[in-house]
């Protein structure tokens, strides 16, 4: 937790947590569906944060779980399936690649990983593009539309989102405070010695991709019944992939609230950058991955909780002289 | 009985990197509850035992037996498992964790497991971070703690593992002597204390001598003798090899 | 029909050795997983472009003046932006190119927008022919002089005092430091080296393919597949990488169609690092 002191913590959640839930009451359209998508960022940041945060292994190519769930829902549902029904199937196939893909993977070095995935989620693209008969193709797919009105398409998808997000974070947050979670971070903090310790490595890497797999393909699996359409490069975005990380590094890698905070300061600063430096915001990216690297490489989370440690370690001293 | 006596039977064991023989054909038995102490030269190959033993590395041929069990052929986890562990010539703390959470991790997970309740873990760490004096660090950062403490920290992390046999690479490296003098101690009590088999692997002749039972002496990656601190000292061999006349004679005179 | 696939596989494979070699050193020896190095390629391609549109001059001559910015470039990125913060670790050099390349990307886009553009030479277009095969002058020429610096940098490796200084390094850093050698300085120049071989290749890819920031991708993909199939680091191995990919692109081509190049690229890609992260070729020519 950011602050020491419980009480205050839980109760600035709850808080926070109200001010969500009667918030679409207040804002437009518009609004509620821009603070959804940010939902949506921070849930596949959460995933992207388990992995990298805690246990120091970077899944560059994340998303294809999000694009597996995408389509698998897309897929199911303009068959006639309900979204309930496909939901446990897409992220079943997720967490199913992530155990495939994983066992081979995880058993190599970091960078290794970090760019085997890329390699994966382009094939993935790319197979998706290319069986059009079941996937549409490059062109797209589309999936049911809502028959409601639009106020009460928003609210449904925000109070999923929010949920979703609520739902991903507290996992998180049991996960890290449990004996598996320590087993995560002793990974990240030195690998031999972990082996050495009895910890089954593999067993471990595994299972905490097979939980980011869940979480980001239950997050597009969302989108895709919102968008009501989606397409290959659209999902399975390279783009997309790096506007995770940055949101994971700019809220603090390996803090809880991390990828909430992320999403939130880079979404709300890219409707500023959007409409003010149109042509240039690949540059801006660019430039805020740069300055974050360099002066705040913990995040806000991290540097607000470096900012409290510190100030009452100053206060100690005083006391105790 | 002298089956159930040997807790680790190493067998004609060989490991070579290309045409270099870093163990050759090294054989000896570790007896349950003795201080082995394993020493030569640098390059003996003495890590390289550790680093086969505790499945880091894998044999070339040979067989290490560990009660009763061949070992040789597990993953070093599987291994830490049962019982059998080590620490590190160059200290491997868990970087980004405090003191106390690297000596959790250990008890945590360790021998068969155990210490799945994060309650009981926490507990016996508190113990052993009392047990080997690091209370007063135990909330700093490895980072930020000097290199004795850490060697202390990875000492009491692999005791809260509680192992059966404990492999003890070079603990003393980098100590003055007084530190040399307390942790002599601090290993003679925990093997007594903890039921510990330990295998000592150091250079500080003067610790090695004061508290193995008994000896076994590497070069080249061959094992040249074993037997008591008397009998090493006295070994021809071994006295021309490594230990001078001069502490030869310091041993002869106090013995 | 089997010997101009031969032929047309042999002459890419020149150009994307090339390519391939300066972000297998950069990997290899000094470290840096260079996301960038596309956009630096089509950088240099466009260098070229403007200096064939304004000055009239041969992408064949201009490429010296690509490589010479690109290394400057080079030299600048990893004094200033990767060596302060090689201490986050390999991940950070990750995130750190790619942003750079975002931000390469960013400026081609807007001088040059996203249109495909090409150099149209007095000599483009022309062919000889040796019975029923077909070799394009220009991707002739690309190819030989690829050979030719593929040659000077091994020469430049093994035979100069900097070169040599290099490979120490990449062999054994604590020795080659109490030698004498500034270990900084031979990561760095490397480094520029490698920015300086992707400038080059973009001028040389500038003269037979056409270009667009929408490459960067693509390139960057097949730097990759070169760079980890030939070994990291290792020259020679580079170019049998790039030489394999361009097989692998021209079979592909005639027997799955354009569409499916790209997965296939990627597929062994993966393929080769989940198996045999050391490259098909073995160690590392640098140990």
């Amino acid at each position: 937790m950011l602050l020491n002191n419980k009480k205050v913590n839980i109760f600035s959640l709850i808080v926070g947590i109200i001010i969500l839930i009667f918030l679409p009451r207040f804002i437009s359209g518009y609004w509620v569906r821009v603070i959804t998508t940010i939902f949506m960022f921070a849930v596949v940041s959460q995933g992207m944060n388990i992995m990298y945060g805690y246990m120091g292994y970077l899944p560059f190519g994340n998303i294809m779980f999000f694009g597996i769930g995408a389509y698998i829902t897309a897929i199911g549902m303009s068959r006639g399936l309900s979204f309930l029904a496909v939901l446990p199937l897409s992220a079943l196939t997720a967490i199913f690649f992530s155990i495939i893909f994983g066992f081979p993977m995880l058993k190599i070095r970091g960078h290794y990983f970090a760019i085997a995935t890329i390699g994966i989620n382009g094939a993935l693209m790319a197979v998706v593009q290319n069986t059009t008969e079941i996937t549409g193709g490059a062109m797209g797919t589309t999936l049911p539309i809502i028959n409601k009105p639009p106020e009460v398409t928003n609210n449904y998808f925000y109070f999923g989102m929010l949920a979703l997000m609520l739902i991903t974070t507290l996992v998180i947050y049991l996960v890290t405070k449990s004996k598996f979670g320590f087993g995560i971070r002793s990974i990240k903090a030195n690998e031999e010695a972990a082996n050495s310790m009895g910890i089954n490595t593999t067993y471990h890497k595994v299972t905490a991709w097979a939980i980011s797999s869940l979480f980001t393909s239950i997050a597009g699996a969302l989108y895709a019944y919102w968008m009501s359409f989606i397409g290959p490069t659209e999902v399975f975005s390279t783009v997309f992939a790096v506007n995770v990380i940055v949101i994971m590094l700019i809220g603090g890698a390996g803090y809880v609230l991390g990828p909430i905070i992320g999403a939130f300061v880079v979404s709300l600063l890219s409707e500023v950058v959007w409409s003010a430096f149109l042509e240039y915001h690949l540059a801006v990216l660019g430039i805020t991955m740069i300055i974050i690297l360099f002066f705040v490489p913990k995040g806000i989370a991290g540097a607000v909780t470096d900012f409290i440690k510190n100030r009452e370690l100053r206060l100690r001293k005083k006391v105790s002289v | 009985m002298g089956e159930n006596n040997i807790i680790l039977n190493i067998k004609s064991l060989s490991k070579h990197f290309g045409a270099l023989k870093a163990v050759d054909e090294v054989s000896f038995e570790v007896k349950r509850g003795e201080i082995l102490g394993l020493i030569g030269p640098n390059g003996a190959g003495k890590t390289t035992i550790t680093n086969l033993v505790t499945g880091t590395y894998l044999k070339n041929s040979g067989s290490i037996v560990f009660e009763g069990a061949e070992i040789s052929n597990l993953q070093s986890y599987q291994i830490a498992r049962k019982g059998l562990t080590r620490t590190f010539q160059v200290v491997k703390p868990l970087i980004g964790m405090s003191v106390e959470e690297n000596i959790l991790v250990g008890s945590l997970y360790g021998r068969d497991n155990r210490n799945t309740d994060m309650k009981n873990a926490s507990k016996r760490t508190g113990e052993i971070i009392k047990l080997v004096g690091l209370e007063r660090k135990k909330d700093f950062l490895v980072s930020d703690i000097t290199l004795p403490d850490l060697k202390k920290m990875e000492f009491a992390r692999v005791l809260a593992m509680e192992p059966k046999v404990l492999f003890l690479d070079e603990v003393m490296a980098g100590l003055n002597p007084t530190e040399v003098e307390e942790t002599s101690i601090l290993v003679k009590r925990i093997r007594k204390e903890k039921e510990l088999t330990i295998v000592f692997i150091e250079h500080i002749m003067k610790a090695v001598m004061g508290i193995s039972d008994r000896i076994v002496v590497l070069h080249h990656g061959r094992k040249i003798t074993g037997g008591t601190p008397q009998e090493v000292v006295n070994s021809p061999a071994v006295i021309e090899a490594y230990l001078g006349k001069r502490y030869a004679k310091e041993v002869n005179n106090e013995g | 029909m089997i010997l101009q696939m031969i032929t047309n596989a042999f002459l890419v494979g020149g150009i994307y050795a090339l390519m391939g070699i300066g972000f297998s050193l950069q990997w290899g020896i000094s470290g840096i997983i260079n996301l960038s190095y596309g956009a630096m390629v089509i950088l240099g391609a466009y260098i070229s472009l403007e200096c064939f549109n304004i000055f009239q001059i041969d992408p064949f001559v201009s490429m010296i003046i690509s490589g010479a910015i690109l290394f400057v470039i080079g030299a600048i990125i990893y004094r200033r932006l990767l060596q302060p913060l090689l201490k986050g670790g390999i991940i950070f050099t990750l995130i750190l190119t790619f942003a750079v390349r975002l931000i390469v990307e960013n400026i081609t886009l807007k001088v040059w927008s996203a249109n495909y553009r090409n150099l149209t030479l007095s000599y483009t277009g022309s062919n000889f022919q040796i019975g029923d095969v077909f070799f394009p002058l220009t991707k002739v020429l690309v190819f030989l002089i690829a050979i030719v610096l593929i040659y000077l940098t091994y020469l430049f490796m093994t035979n100069t005092k900097t070169g040599k200084g290099i490979q120490a390094v990449a062999l054994d850093t604590e020795g080659a430091q109490a030698v004498g050698i500034d270990v900084e300085k031979m990561y760095l120049i490397n480094f520029a080296f490698g920015t300086a071989l992707a400038g080059v290749t973009g001028s040389l890819w500038a003269s037979i393919y056409n270009f667009s920031p929408h490459l960067i991708n693509a390139i960057t993909g097949k730097v990759f597949i070169i760079a980890i199939l030939g070994g990291l680091g290792n020259i020679w191995g580079a170019a049998v990488g790039g030489l394999f990919l361009g097989i692998a692109e021209t079979a592909g081509l005639v027997f799955f169609g354009a569409e499916w190049q790209e997965a296939i690229g990627l597929v062994i890609m993966v393929g080769i690092l989940i198996w045999r992260p050391y490259g098909l070729i073995g160690k590392k020519f640098f140990g």
